[in-house]
């Protein structure tokens, strides 16, 4: 992080912990119910000091026996049972309020990324949203199951037992008052120290770990070029030097830990010797000395104990802060379909044709100008041109993700904007280049679009998928389970997949993303033949990458920089010195041509 | 306990530094202990002589109260420094070796680390072993040395006292972790298991959201993520009750502890045999005595963690190296042909045979493609001409001599390889180039840049060469990235080129600019070309095919 973020990060702390604040709204029940038992604990935690300096005093100074002091005793225990009962519950309400809190933001960021739709999605790495929306969720546990009432906790006890010490004895009382606010004092010393450690060092150590195992991951590279030996002592030398700067930070960092302790131990030093001295002369009774000497570790120690509740809380600051980020983040709105007309289930569309559709995003150059293209049942259209030339945009303009800033998209005679988004999906199906399977059945998977389809239905889609065979062989068929990203499927059993999905909706209008990367030419033949069995009886766009694919097309679109430089029939185009005859040439070698 | 104790041998060179943490923590514990028990029998003592039933020389007592103050202080923060001191030294030592242990190993025997999956999962377990230290080595140690030095002091003055309290101290500090332990473990597991669970829903719903779109399943999705928070926080809220509890028990053995000391003391002092003042030492003793024992709950949870971790990562370094390096070398061939005769490699011994009695001749500048169905062992012959794997049967020479006569990192030496698993390091752009040529100037860089096509797009770039590439810098296309490794090759400027798939995944045009700039480099360097792009092999002298691990030869004419 760069000085102008941190300098950020610390204006925004307020603001975070505000928001951190506002979220404990709905659990406040819970952590005041969880406060009171705290509170109650604490009263009897003074309550038991007392009876033990009963019991001890009578012992000690008067001499009596035990069987004397037994009532205390059996008091003194079930003050011990009570206590032992009470912070169980007051723990787990607090974690109640916690887990509430978590459900909570997670929903809301689920429906917040489903707002953000599918455009934004595309420019994101799954994995790192995956990862705010569940370390930095989780991370807010300690703010509610450890902070808030610890918090509380700590105010109350120690001023309880001052309230109780005074009386007994003023003197221990003026130590106790004057020594415990220079505690949050240093405490506030100590979090700016071990913040600035927390965000100096620990990004210091996390780029030292990104560096080590950056170096691990090319290790392989390192031997290549002969200098894996040489990083060995790059890799000593760098945590050396790293070692060497952070104990100098360190050294400084814990001083104002040392004050802190110092302080605290004085404290209870001081009130010991004092104690001592008045009892020597007479000026104090012993079960009041003894009293407040066994309440003075337990008046310091939430204070201490704070110093761990303070991490908690700055950490769910910084959880909440890549959270907030994530819900500001303004959802575009004005770009999904938002049209109400309803589109009748028996109407059958012939074409969607793109009138003059000009489109940017946000306020960035225009990606696509000028476009006018028709697609109309039973004719393949591919659309070809270079990375960037505005492809995805035209498939994402048909799926309705997007609209166009200029011209319109018509489906028959309904304009695309018109139609309530609900019946316009229920119309389209979309196989895209990298399709996603996600954690599941096969089954599952294929049932996507229609969640109620029986095993026979769905058996049927991937016959048609030509995905059957390899299903069937698998041990445990339709019911395989997926793993990560489709892990132990080959890219083109996940392709017959999403198509196995795209059969299954029975959509009117289909749009496909061909794959880039080469699959082997028996795969490949089995793909292309189930998206041309797909492509028949509906309205279809491909995005070709594979010159099999061109050639077999009814009519080609080149695309290049958001224009329609040419479109025509496949011959046509290609009697002519055209760009495509050019990009032909280029294309030249493709898979199926080398394989002999 | 075997690994752990290997890891300690490993920390073996910082033995002072991790003694001196643990007596400094176990010191801190006693001043404390040692603070109050002296506190509470002083003002007895004070007391019982302003009533005048008893004498005390207070100046001794009342100092040293006041000094083990300062002991306790000075030493939390002698302790403090010296244990991190020792942990980054630790840090170090446990990196430096596990880089050196694995270095000879890559990359045959590394092979499945490769996913990103177990390398997360490696640098998880290198992060427990690095808190090895600190969060068990120094709370265990410190635990039992107070606990004996503690029960070692009450002995003298009481035996059942002596071991009222070492009982108390081994539930608390042993006994009621470990059956927390035991009765979270199944919820622990879940919870693991759901967490993952539910990120993995969550990447799905970003990676899949225009599916889900589509196929109008969002409502669904959002209800099973839903869901899966919701188990989630059942298998919490069990660890989380049974954590309560055992807190709560923790902290009444404690209590009960002290109440049972006391029953045993009282009628020592009616009878005489102890004094007053000896009461209050024991019960503020007793009190105190648990801070000893109160860091282990957590020093055991972490326990299993590091030996589970210490026992995959040894796993891992203690295989064999693949290759083994013969002790003298041969001497440089003056040409550099390549020959395979009847070579057959087997990647383990169960499996099917990756090349099976290939025979292959390449003269010194000669460029050979080579073709195959994929998995059909082409890459195999790259691994092993660069010694990452040795062969079973057959024999390959270069330049008329075995390889075998030669160390790994010579033969590499000799060649410059542009293929899949190209890594490119999270550094600027001239730093990954100079990995090839430490010593090359910035002109040279720019004109292997120029010679990939890559020059212009770099000089676009804010930084130019010192644009830092990767996780923390700018990420370069998947052709960019490609065509950088080339260029690396290139400065390397090797005899020998093995190139493999050099163009996959680049657009028709770089793809034609990479090419372009490679027959140049091709010309007076032995080259293997494996593609199977037709426009790639065009470059070629002529094209051999494999099949199944078997190879027939072909001309360039045939395909």
């Amino acid at each position: 992080m760069s000085q102008t973020q941190q300098a950020s990060t610390a204006r925004t702390g307020k603001p975070l912990e505000r928001w951190l604040r506002t979220q404990a709204g709905a659990v406040r029940k819970l952590l005041l119910g969880s406060v009171a038992l705290y509170v109650f604990d604490g009263l009897l935690l003074i309550g038991q000091a007392w009876l033990l300096a009963r019991v001890i005093a009578a012992v000690a100074i008067q001499g009596q026996s035990l069987v004397a002091v037994w009532p205390w005793m059996w008091a003194v225990l079930v003050v011990f049972g009570v206590r032992a009962l009470v912070t169980p519950p007051a723990d787990m309400l607090a974690f109640e309020a916690g887990a509430r809190v978590r459900l909570a933001v997670r929903e809301r960021l689920v429906a917040q990324l489903q707002a953000l739709g599918p455009v934004w999605a595309r420019s994101q790495r799954s994995g790192a949203i995956a990862q705010t929306v569940t370390d930095g969720v989780e991370a807010l546990e300690a703010y509610y199951h450890g902070y808030l009432p610890q918090i509380a906790r700590a105010a109350f006890v120690p001023l309880a037992i001052l309230v109780v010490v005074y009386p007994f004895d003023w003197v221990s009382g003026v130590i106790f008052t004057l020594t415990a606010p220079l505690i949050p004092l240093f405490m506030v010393l100590i979090g700016k120290g071990t913040a600035a450690l927390n965000q100096h060092q620990w990004r210091q150590l996390t780029r030292l770990s990104a560096h080590f195992f950056d170096v691990i991951e090319g290790l392989t590279t390192l031997k290549l070029f002969g200098a894996s030996r040489r990083q060995a002592a790059v890799v000593a030398r760098i945590s050396q030097t790293y070692r060497s700067n952070t104990m100098k930070v360190l050294r400084v960092a814990f001083l104002s830990a040392l004050m802190l302790e110092f302080l605290a131990t004085i404290a209870i030093a001081m009130v010991a010797v004092y104690i001592g001295f008045r009892l020597y002369y007479g000026e104090m009774a012993f079960l009041p000395g003894l009293f407040v000497l066994l309440l003075a570790p337990e008046f310091y120690r939430p204070l201490r104990d704070m110093g761990t509740q303070y991490h908690a809380r700055m950490e769910a600051i910084g959880a909440a802060e890549q959270l907030v980020a994530l819900f500001k983040r303004p959802a575009p709105t004005a770009r999904a379909q938002s049209g109400s007309e309803r589109l009748p289930q028996d109407v059958k569309l012939s074409q969607v044709a793109l009138h003059d559709v000009y489109f940017a995003y946000e306020s960035g150059p225009p990606v696509l100008e000028n476009i006018s293209l028709t697609l109309r049942r039973g004719k393949r259209v591919a659309l070809i041109g270079p990375s960037g030339a505005g492809k995805t945009t035209i498939a994402q303009l048909l799926l309705g993700f997007v609209q166009p800033d200029a011209g319109h998209i018509r489906a028959d005679d309904r304009d695309l904007s018109n139609i309530a988004q609900a019946d316009w999906l229920a119309r389209v199906a979309w196989v895209g280049q990298q399709p996603t399977l996600f954690h599941g059945s096969i089954a599952d998977n294929i049932r996507l679009g229609v969640p109620e389809a029986d095993a026979a239905a769905v058996r049927r889609a991937a016959a048609l998928a030509n995905a059957v065979d390899f299903i069937e062989a698998l041990p445990a068929g339709y019911d395989t389970v997926i793993g990560d990203a489709g892990k132990g499927l080959s890219g083109g059993e996940i392709q017959r997949i999403a198509l196995a999905r795209a059969f299954l909706k029975q959509a009117d209008v289909v749009v496909l993303d061909e794959p880039g990367a080469s699959l082997d030419a028996e795969t490949e033949a089995l793909v292309a033949e189930a998206v041309a069995r797909l492509a028949r009886e509906r309205i279809t766009l491909t995005i070709a990458h594979r010159l099999a694919t061109v050639r077999r097309a009814d009519h080609i679109v080149v695309l290049e920089s958001g224009r329609i430089v040419e479109q025509g029939a496949p011959d046509a185009l290609l009697a002519t010195a055209s760009r495509y005859a050019r990009m032909l040439a280029i294309y030249g070698g493709d898979a199926d041509g080398a394989t002999p | 306990m075997k690994d752990l104790w290997r890891l300690l041998k490993l920390f073996g060179p910082y033995r002072r530094w991790l003694v001196a943490g643990i007596l400094l923590s176990t010191g801190v514990v006693l001043a404390n202990v040692a603070l109050l028990a002296l506190a509470g029998w002083f003002i007895t003592g004070m007391a019982l002589a302003g009533l005048g039933l008893g004498t005390i020389n207070y100046f001794t007592p009342a100092a040293a109260i006041r000094g083990l103050a300062i002991v306790r202080s000075v030493g939390r923060y002698g302790e403090r420094l010296v244990t991190h001191e020792a942990t980054l030294r630790l840090l170090t030592r446990l990196r430096s070796w596990f880089y050196t242990q694995l270095e000879p190993l890559a990359p045959a025997r590394l092979q499945h680390y490769h996913s990103g999956d177990l390398l997360s999962r490696m640098r998880a377990d290198i992060d427990t072993l690095e808190h090895f230290y600190l969060q068990v080595v120094v709370p265990c140690a410190a635990a039992v040395l107070c606990a004996l030095v503690m029960t070692a002091y009450l002995l003298h003055l009481n035996i059942t006292v002596a071991l009222a309290l070492l009982a108390g101290l081994l539930l608390v500090g042993v006994a009621l972790p470990l059956a927390a332990g035991r009765l979270g473990a199944a919820a622990g597991t879940q919870a693991v298991n759901r967490y993952s669970d539910l990120r993995a829903a969550l990447a799905d719903a970003v990676r899949g959201m225009a599916e889900l779109h589509v196929y109008q399943a969002l409502t669904r999705q959002a209800t099973h993520i839903r869901d899966l928070g919701t188990t989630l926080v059942a298998a919490q809220r069990r660890m989380a009750c049974i954590d309560a509890i055992g807190d709560a028990a923790a902290a009444l053995a404690t209590r009960i502890t002290l109440w049972l000391a006391l029953v045993m003391v009282i009628p020592l002092v009616t009878a005489d045999t102890l004094g007053g003042p000896q009461l209050v030492l024991i019960a503020f003793f007793v009190l105190a005595a648990f801070e000893a024992v109160s860091p282990l709950p957590q020093a055991f949870a972490r326990l299993g963690e590091t030996r589970a971790a210490a026992r995959r990562l040894f796993e891992l370094v203690d295989a064999e190296p693949a290759v083994t390096d013969p002790h003298e070398e041969a001497p440089e061939p003056a040409a550099f042909s390549i020959d395979f005769h009847g070579v057959t490699l087997r990647y383990s011994d169960s499996a099917a045979a990756a090349l099976d009695g290939v025979n292959l001749h390449v003269d010194a500048g000669e460029c050979v493609g080579i073709v195959g169905t994929s998995g059909s062992g082409k890459t195999s012959l790259f691994n092993l001409l660069l010694r990452f794997h040795d062969f079973e049967t057959g024999r390959i020479e270069i330049g008329g001599e075995s390889i075998r006569a030669w160390r790994g990192a010579t033969l590499r030496r000799w060649c410059a390889v542009v293929d899949q698993r190209t890594h490119l390091f999270n550094t600027s752009i001239r730093d990954n180039l100079r990995l090839a040529a430490p010593q090359a100037d910035d002109n040279h860089l720019w004109q292997v840049l120029r010679q990939v096509a890559l020059a212009d797009e770099v000089a676009a770039m804010p930084q130019q060469l010192d644009t830092v590439l990767g996780e923390t810098g700018t990420r370069l296309s998947g052709g960019q990235a490609r065509r950088l490794a080339i260029a690396r090759a290139l400065l390397k400027n090797a005899p020998i080129l093995l190139l493999d798939e050099p163009t996959e995944g680049l657009d028709a045009e770089s793809e034609r600019r990479v090419l372009q700039s490679l027959a140049t480099v091709m010309h007076g360097h032995t080259t293997l070309l494996i593609s199977h792009r037709l426009q790639a092999l065009q470059q070629v002298d002529r094209v051999v095919c494999i099949k199944a691990g078997k190879n027939l030869a072909m001309s360039a004419e045939s395909i």
